[in-house]
């Protein structure tokens, strides 16, 4: 499978469309709306790249997620805010002790999960959010190998857990429950079906297939459930110095990457040839 | 008074007061020189191998070419405190090299061999990739040539390795000869407080 590029969105500056210091987390909704985390504020922007609207955070965010409701959930440094999809606050969620940095978050059929990166595990948590379980901190290091500063995971249609162990150069693979039933990917320095360098791939998406991006040098990739590579789909157009690119996916697989430098958001399309 | 001052009187007055400028600031800089107080160190945030935002480009190795001292007084130091303990870690493997049965790369990227890699905490002898490892740079082989630094700085890895003199081989010259080929400007003198402060690398220009 290739892909091409086919559009870019945001970018620095001082626009409302545009990101001053940090672009930090991608989310879709079923509309096919583009959420963006960046700076303190949240932008949504239609399938055509349009800012529709935005909204600020009180603190920096770290991530964005959307819920089957349409609440939006912005997570940020001991709290994740929750929003409607018009940007009012609904609620404001705060929990000292289970949540750092909130790098990533998602939902199965009846829990919430939000990563914590301060003690590298992901949580769960059931809708009246009671704390149910870790995810990947009960192994031989007490936690996802997360030398990069980013937990990220994502969730399929199955309730799979999705979780990129970058130190261990692997996608792993979790029920809610926390048992790890497996994972894709292996280090390679030179084979493109690989992960390279320390600690990569540091996020995911999971849609068709499993969506990694990858830092120094930065890299998209695709691959099926069974770990085979299906596409390198992009390398050369972010910035050298991008780590902890998140990454989105649409129900079109159109995938959408940050450019954590560049403040961008690059957008691919699938190529049928 | 300054009338009766003659012409004699004032150029002895002076030529005293100027031998005594002279001499005091002599003591003072071999006083500084005995304190060890001004001392030659490498600033991380220049040094093209530890700054941020340079990548794919070549290590340097002017401190090993330059220095006077054998092998280098500038050795590669890694702040454990700031080390991700990878299990792969591109400045002790060549993360290029094809991979071996261990599913790691098959050759080290030092030239010297003075980085030792081993495991620690509890160990999980079923699967290495489960494991953290402590780098220790072996200080008697290391030569200072900015390999293993260049390879471990952000978004590779997280700078833990910088370049650092080294004051029991620096000889502390007046005029280094680091300093002098150095392109960057990183070789500084700076006072020994300073110059013994952990490395905080800052983004310039």
């Amino acid at each position: 499978m290739q892909y091409r590029h086919v559009q870019a969105i945001g970018g620095k500056g001082a626009a409302s469309d545009r990101f001053t210091a940090t672009l930090r987390g991608l989310a879709v909704d079923v509309h096919g709306q583009l959420y963006a985390a960046g700076d303190s504020e949240i932008k949504v922007f239609d399938a055509a790249g349009r800012l529709k609207r935005r909204w600020p955070t009180t603190s920096p965010v770290h991530s964005v997620a959307v819920a089957s409701d349409g609440a939006v959930y912005a997570g940020q440094v001991g709290q994740i805010e929750i929003f409607d999809g018009l940007g009012k606050l609904l609620d404001t969620w705060r929990d000292a002790k289970l949540f750092g940095p909130v790098t990533a978050i998602g939902f199965t059929k009846d829990s919430v999960l939000a990563a914590d990166v301060a003690d590298r595990a992901i949580r769960r948590f059931d809708r009246s959010r009671k704390f149910l379980n870790n995810i990947g901190k009960d192994n031989q290091v007490k936690g996802l190998l997360i030398p990069n500063g980013v937990v990220d995971f994502a969730v399929d249609a199955h309730d799979t857990i999705y979780a990129a162990n970058p130190g261990k150069h692997r996608i792993e693979k979790y029920t809610p429950d926390g048992e790890l039933l497996g994972h894709i990917g292996r280090f390679d320095g030179i084979d493109p079906a690989g992960f390279t360098g320390c600690c990569n791939p540091t996020n995911v998406a999971v849609r068709d297939a499993i969506f990694t991006t990858e830092k120094a040098g930065p890299r998209v990739k695709s691959y099926d459930f069974t770990g085979k590579l299906l596409a390198v789909i992009a390398t050369d157009l972010f910035d050298a110095n991008c780590k902890n690119m998140s990454i989105a996916v649409d129900a079109r697989n159109r995938v959408y990457v940050a450019d954590t430098v560049k403040l961008e958001i690059f957008v691919f399309e699938p190529v049928n040839v | 008074m300054s009338q009766d001052l003659t012409r004699r009187d004032l150029f002895a007055k002076v030529g005293r007061g100027t031998v005594l400028a002279v001499l005091a600031g002599g003591a003072g800089f071999l006083v500084k020189k005995a304190n060890g107080q001004v001392v030659w160190q490498v600033n991380a945030s220049r040094c093209i191998n530890s700054r941020l935002g340079e990548v794919g480009v070549e290590a340097c190795n002017l401190c090993t070419t330059e220095c006077v001292v054998a092998l280098s007084a500038v050795r590669a130091v890694n702040e454990y405190s700031k080390c991700g303990r990878c299990n792969i870690c591109p400045a002790y493997f060549n993360i290029s090299s094809a991979v071996n049965e261990q599913g790691q790369p098959s050759e080290k990227l030092c030239p010297r061999e003075a980085i030792a890699r081993k495991p620690i905490g509890k160990v999980d002898p079923e699967d290495p990739a489960n494991n953290f490892y402590e780098y220790i740079i072996d200080e008697e082989k290391c030569d200072g040539c900015g390999k293993c630094v260049m390879k471990c700085k952000d978004p590779l890895g997280l700078g833990s390795i910088t370049l650092r003199v080294r004051y029991d081989k620096c000889v502390n010259c007046n005029s280094c000869s680091i300093s002098r080929a150095c392109p960057q400007n990183a070789l500084m003198q700076l006072p020994v407080e300073q110059a013994l402060q952990p490395v905080v690398l800052k983004r310039t220009g």
